[in-house]
């Protein structure tokens, strides 16, 4: 097999392993029913998800955990105009502002 | 009757998610420039776009196809990265009673981070099937046609951007503002800082299964956190 048919088979495959994951239980629909207990667990993963992806994303650098950095500080801003204002778009300016605005001061 | 809902539940369900939107242009920028960098051709970047579709599991693969890693490591690799969306799939799954199995399939094929956590909770909340659909799919064919639209503007504008601008911290921010809602109430506060704490102490694990282990965690801290609230309560 060619290595470009290689990569296609790559491809299919990968997005096999995204679509029947994400389609497992909606496609299943009412024929597969979860306990009680695990629904009423399940309301805690979309916020458990969120910040398993996050977190490390802000507090890691380079695969090192460095607490203080310019991430951390966007992110203060970024959770202050959230929570300050009701303008959607204010938490990625502020964001943005503070992170490269501190990458410049420190001369990164 | 029930295209009304439908154009009634799509506008909805797109205002809610438009400021959210804007964390997945520079997510898909980045996608597109990484594709092109790894030795992609154009044709073959967009030939993953649009076969994949999900900004961690291609961004996760990508170094192991380039690697030459054998292809079962690469779609296990690929499952650990999806696996939180089986969770998701089930939490989400009442809101499609209802509605017939190739718009499942489709659904089931769009379903992102962002459009779930926007959408799950009316999702399960409201009645009429027509208007369900149409505040899923808005959403989600949003996300894809940003998706798509702005990862090939990546593939083109490889090298022209500046790496420095750090784009990607938008979608760091815009999973941030999702979280905020939903951590106003204690025990969700408590799975978000237990999960998040042990993603950081799990970042070595391979094939990012600290992830899967953080979410569980998470979701165990959050029902006992609600568990002794109740007892507090009660007391």
């Amino acid at each position: 097999m060619s290595a470009d048919a290689t990569l296609w088979l790559t491809f299919v495959l990968i997005g096999l392993a995204t679509t029947l994951p994400r389609a497992s239980f909606i496609v299943l629909g009412g024929r597969v029913r979860l306990p009680s207990v695990v629904q009423r667990a399940l309301r805690y993963a979309p916020a458990a998800a969120l910040a398993a992806i996050v977190v490390p994303d802000v507090l890691v650098v380079g695969g090192d955990f460095v607490p203080l950095n310019p991430k951390l500080a966007g992110v203060i801003a970024a959770v202050a105009a959230a929570l300050l204002s009701r303008n959607p778009w204010l938490p990625f300016i502020a964001g943005m502002a503070v992170l490269l605005g501190m990458r410049a001061l420190s001369g990164g | 009757m029930s295209a009304l809902s439908f154009r009634l539940g799509a506008r909805e369900g797109f205002l809610s998610f438009l400021p959210m939107s804007v964390g997945l242009i520079p997510w898909a920028l980045v996608m597109g420039m990484a594709m092109i960098s790894a030795g992609f051709t154009p044709l073959q970047a967009m030939g993953m776009n649009l076969i994949v579709f999900a900004g961690t599991a291609q961004l996760g693969t990508l170094p192991l196809i380039v690697a030459g890693v054998p292809l079962w490591l690469i779609v296990v690799t690929a499952l650990a990265l999806n696996l939180r969306f089986v969770i998701f799939s089930a939490a989400i799954a009442q809101g499609f009673r209802g509605i017939g199995a190739p718009l499942r399939w489709y659904s089931g094929h769009l379903l992102t981070d962002g459009v779930f956590a926007c959408c799950f909770e009316k999702m399960l909340k409201v009645d009429d099937p027509h208007w369900r659909l149409g505040y899923y799919l808005a959403p989600s064919v949003w996300s894809w046609l940003l998706w798509q639209v702005f990862a090939l503007i990546g593939v083109f504008a490889a090298g022209s951007i500046p790496k420095h601008w750090s784009l990607e911290f938008m979608a760091t921010i815009a999973l941030l503002v999702l979280l905020i809602p939903l951590a106003k109430q204690r025990p969700m506060l408590v799975a978000a800082i237990s999960s998040g704490a042990t993603a950081v102490v799990l970042r070595g694990m391979p094939l990012r299964l600290g992830l899967i282990v953080a979410i569980v965690v998470g979701i165990g801290a959050g029902f006992a956190a609600e568990h002794w609230s109740k007892k507090e309560e009660a007391a």
